[in-house]
């Protein structure tokens, strides 16, 4: 499975690139994460707990990040294991200053899944992927925005935390849009 | 010849059983002190295990053991290649893998087993899977038929050089000097992907050894009990006395419940012996996609050679066909390729190059059609597309290349799946295949209706394809038939029943030679203890072998039944009749004997049989043919296509089938409509989709669809009958015919259907998203 996209920042690429290698704030925006740490350089060791429809479970494995070109790229490889199966991918993140104040986030990579994860989940694991991806955008926005205006009143950042709630209707919503979108012709079977 | 009983619309007399629940499957079998089994399945298709650690699930409540590979120790052993290549063939490259009871270093398909956990409940051994960790080192999976044999490719087996399992030419005529005199020659690709045979009942297995009677009672849902007893007292080291295999109701088969050994086939009498405690294991519906054997993969390059007249002047072809993981059943599929490759015509040039290859996926062995599906697919479909080219009415052109009656027996000079001649016995396709154009209104469509409707913006279409199914093959089957002291007929054979109707089509040959009533003969199919030698059910072959050897059997019987009554009744043979469970002389029906006095006078208790006679009326025959028989047939469809979702409807459905004498013809129309079933199945919904990565992405019944009642149009089924030259029923195998011929016929009514499209089908299965792609890619 391929995944790939952007977002936009509502901030510079320094603030950016921090946010993204602060394993509390990616802790925190990854819905289903109840943990993650630095077990190396550039090596984190976490737990997930992800639900792609009938299939639910716990995902424990390995977060490496290479080839880094501070504050413009990296690479992130996973792998992880669990009793739904197994997951293992590599992805490119780039981060380009837009602006003054803004910066464009662009990641590229692919996914491969397996175990019963693939056998029953194949049909939703796209629009979950999505839903995941979309959600931490969601937090990072936030996190973000309140880390900007903390720094610029000089006060300390506080963070709401997302809750499974918030992950499972968002995944709810983007499986109805999925229905609901008409084929289009860059769709192609698998 | 005139019968009575035989070819009777007699009801089945399972059924009152079947649909009451009343009948024994294997998961019925509840013992005492019994445990259950659950297997450890791998995630990956491809890959090296560096450890299994058990002890986190030895340790749960109610778990009695959890077994590794190395645990088995020296009675770890692969399994027995159930189909040696073929010796009478030269130039075979073959390559024997055999599938292992546990893995114990690399991982060769996704559900390959590692470890097997045995529990008081399976709802303990199911947990207890949970918490065994394998630790494995994944390895690139072999996927592409075409790319894995590349040089330097990753390899499915370390000890061979490539990923060729097998290899080999056949060659009839001379396809290149045929393709000189050519008018036209078109060349195409074709890519027939996996399905699932998808059986009601999953696989099952109950087994019990009783240490203290040194025997060992087993319960499986298979389609082969004896042989299936022969390799467990081999691999036990017992004798075959010491083991009784039981094949009960068994919830359909379609071929992939012949496969031996399964791997739980092989662990499950292991841990009974070892345990001395029965175990039981029921596959369920998420293993049967990993644990069942598969079928169809194949890729082919085609050629043909016409005049433009539309004669075929030859075939060219070369076969990719994907055996999975291991390749315990041989050539069987590729070889019924080959055999139906030149379908019911008269070619006198073939060649074709097989090529086998190895791949991290589930094995495949044959599903209902066993191979014949694609043969037929390729040459309906080629013709089809040479008919277009040349400007010709697909109609005659299918006539004029027909074999003609005067042409049987007719040898194709090429080898069959027994390794033996493919010679079709008889036929006579012309008069069904003018039926079929007759029963589905061919010309009345196309001149009338097809026009009409397109008017109004329809999108239908008509496919009409003969075809020939190769069946009866041997070796052999047997059949014991007694008459009991109560004058109430029993009798057996090997080959179990997987809704064939054996218990009524069978006795009704009994009954026929006997003079009883069909619910008078009670028939044991698929116990060990009541018949010693057999093969199983498998290559629509019931009705021919074991129905012959039924057959034989019961005219024994009848011949000593007359042979007594003529000496007690004082009246010679040839005036004896036997009716209504009496033999009784033809002219005086007063002067009679029932069989049950026979019985009780042929197995006297006091005095002496006479030298050379057994007691008893009892007999054992067996029917060994030399070569198959040759069933055919031709299906029609007319279907609709809803241009905006690509769902499509069969607004009619017709099949002449000529499966030589029917014994039962309410049971040849319900083996035509389940093959159908399957046929629309393999057409448009179920394709069983594999990643690159040896994934199977489609593995439970809400992503895998099998065709249900909405889907099945009503099928009329019309009948020929061209006997059997080579047994005395004249009986031919129909239980795939159903299957073989409606992928083609599918495509063929698609491509009509969507004419204006210009829309060419050289894949299946198909499906709504695949033919909208098909559309949509030749659109830009």
């Amino acid at each position: 499975m391929k995944v790939n996209g952007e977002h936009l920042f509502s901030g510079t690429q320094q603030q950016v690139w921090d946010l993204f290698r602060d394993t509390e704030v990616m802790a925190a925006a990854l819905p289903g994460t109840k943990k993650m740490e630095l077990v190396g350089e550039n090596t984190y060791e976490a737990v997930m707990h992800v639900r792609v429809g009938p299939v639910a479970g716990e995902f424990s494995g390995q977060l490496v990040i290479s080839n880094e070109d501070h504050p413009n790229s990296y690479t992130m490889t996973v792998e992880g294991r669990g009793k739904p199966g197994f997951m293992k991918g590599t992805g490119d993140v780039t981060l380009t200053a837009e602006g003054e104040n803004q910066t464009l986030m662009g990641y590229a990579g692919e996914v491969q899944i397996g175990g019963r994860l693939a056998a029953v989940g194949q049909r939703l694991i796209d629009t979950v992927a999505k839903s995941i991806i979309s959600q931490a955008f969601e937090v990072l926005d936030q996190v973000l925005a309140e880390r900007v205006s903390a720094e610029q009143a000089g006060r300390e950042a506080v963070y709401k935390e997302s809750s499974q709630s918030d992950y499972v209707s968002a995944v709810a919503k983007d499986v109805i849009k999925n229905i609901l979108k008409r084929p289009g012709k860059e769709e192609s079977e698998k | 010849m005139n019968y009575k009983v035989i070819g009777k619309r007699v009801k089945r007399v399972e059924d009152p059983r079947l649909l009451t629940g009343k009948a024994l499957f294997v998961g019925d079998v509840d013992l005492p002190d019994m445990l259950h089994a659950a297997f450890v399945r791998s995630d990956y298709a491809h890959a090296r295990i560096k450890s299994v650690d058990t002890s986190a699930a030895k340790e749960i409540p109610g778990v009695v053991g959890v077994y590794t590979a190395e645990d088995m120790g020296d009675d770890w052993e692969p399994g027995p290649p159930l189909v040696i290549p073929p010796p009478t063939l030269e130039d075979v490259e073959f390559h024997s893998q055999r599938q292992v009871p546990l893995v114990k270093d690399k991982v060769k398909h996704a559900g390959e087993i590692i470890a097997v956990v045995v529990a008081e409940s399976r709802y303990i051994a199911e947990d207890a899977v949970e918490e065994v960790y394998v630790d494995y080192e994944p390895l690139p999976a072999v996927t592409d038929l075409e790319k894995c044999l590349e040089p330097g490719h990753t390899l499915v087996h370390d000890d061979l050089e490539s990923n060729l399992a097998a290899h080999l030419i056949q060659n009839k005529g001379d396809y290149e000097a045929a393709k000189k005199e050519a008018d036209l020659v078109i060349k195409r690709k074709f890519h027939l992907d996996r399905g699932a045979a998808g059986a009601m009942e999953n696989r099952g297995l109950v087994v019990d050894w009783d240490d203290k009677n040194q025997h060992l009672m087993v319960w499986d849902a298979t389609q082969s009990p004896i042989p299936i007893r022969n390799g467990m007292a081999d691999r036990l080291g017992l004798r075959t006395h010491q083991v009784r295999v039981v094949a009960p109701f068994v919830g359909g088969g379609f071929g992939p419940k012949i496969m031996m050994f399964y791997a739980e086939e092989m662990v499950l009498p292991w841990l009974t012996m070892k345990l001395k405690r029965p175990v039981k294991w029921i596959e369920d519906r998420k293993e049967n996609f990993y644990a069942t054997t598969q079928e169809r993969e194949q890729i082919q390059e085609v050629e043909m050679a016409l005049s433009k007249e539309g004669k075929i002047l030859g075939i060219k072809q070369s076969i990719i066909h994907d055996t999975g993981a291991y390749d315990p059943y041989g050539l069987t599929i590729p070889l019924n390729t080959q055999s139906h490759s030149m379908g019911s015509y008269d070619i006198k040039n073939y060649t074709s190059e097989l090529t086998v290859v190895f791949t991290n996926k589930i094995i495949t062995t044959p599903v209902r059609g066993a191979g014949r599906p694609q043969g037929i697919y390729i040459v309906e479909r080629m013709l089809d597309i040479a008919c277009r080219e040349l400007g010709l009415d697909p109609l005659e052109t299918r006539r004029q290349n027909f074999i003609q009656p005067d042409q049987f027996p007719y040898d194709h000079e090429i080898i069959d799946q027994a390794f033996t001649n493919l010679v079709f016995d008889s036929g006579n396709y012309l008069p069904a295949y003018d039926k079929a154009v007759e029963a589905i209104g061919y010309e009345e469509f196309v001149k009338v209706e097809q026009p009409k409707l397109r008017a109004e913006g329809k999108y239908v279409g008509i496919g009409l394809v003969p075809f020939v199914e190769t069946t009866g093959v041997g070796p052999y089957e047997g059949a014991r038939v007694a008459v009991e002291p109560s004058g109430k007929i029993s009798a057996a054979t090997g080959v179990g029943t997987q809704g064939q109707s054996h218990m009524t089509s069978f006795a009704q040959i009994i009954a026929e030679q006997l003079g009883v009533e069909v619910e008078d003969v009670s028939l044991v199919s698929g116990d060990t203890a009541e018949i010693h030698w057999g093969t199983g059910t498998f290559a629509s072959r019931g009705a021919v072998v074991a129905g012959n050897a039924v057959n034989a059997a019961a005219l024994d019987v009848r011949q000593k039944v007359l042979a007594l009554a003529s000496k007690i009744l004082e009246t010679p043979q040839e005036e004896l009749e036997l009716e209504g469970g009496q033999v009784r002389v033809a002219d005086i029906p007063e002067k009679s004997i029932s069989l049950g006095e026979l019985a009780i006078l042929a197995n006297p208790f006091r005095g002496a049989v006479e030298p050379g006679t057994e007691p008893g009326l009892e007999s054992t025959k067996y029917f060994g043919p030399a070569y198959g028989a040759t069933a055919f047939g031709v299906h029609g469809m007319i279907l609709e296509v809803d241009p905006e979702t690509m769902m499509i409807k069969i607004l009619k459905y017709i099949t002449v089938e000529d499966c030589g004498t029917m014994l039962n013809p309410l049971v040849v129309e319900g083996q035509i409509h389940g093959g159908v079933s399957m046929g629309i199945g393999n057409s448009y919904y179920e394709k069983l989709h594999y990643d690159e990565n040896g994934q199977l992405l489609n593995a439970s019944l809400a992503d895998y669809l099998i065709p249900t009642a909405t889907e099945m149009p009503y099928i009329e089924v019309h009948h020929e009958n061209t006997p059997a030259p080579n047994n005395k029923l004249g009986t031919k195998g129909v239980g795939e015919a159903g299957a073989i011929p409606v992928p083609a016929a599918f495509a063929q009514a698609l491509e009509n259907a969507l004419e204006e499209f210009g829309l060419e089908i050289t894949e299946t299965p198909l499906s709504p998203n695949r033919l909208y792609e098909l559309l949509y890619r030749r659109e830009e």
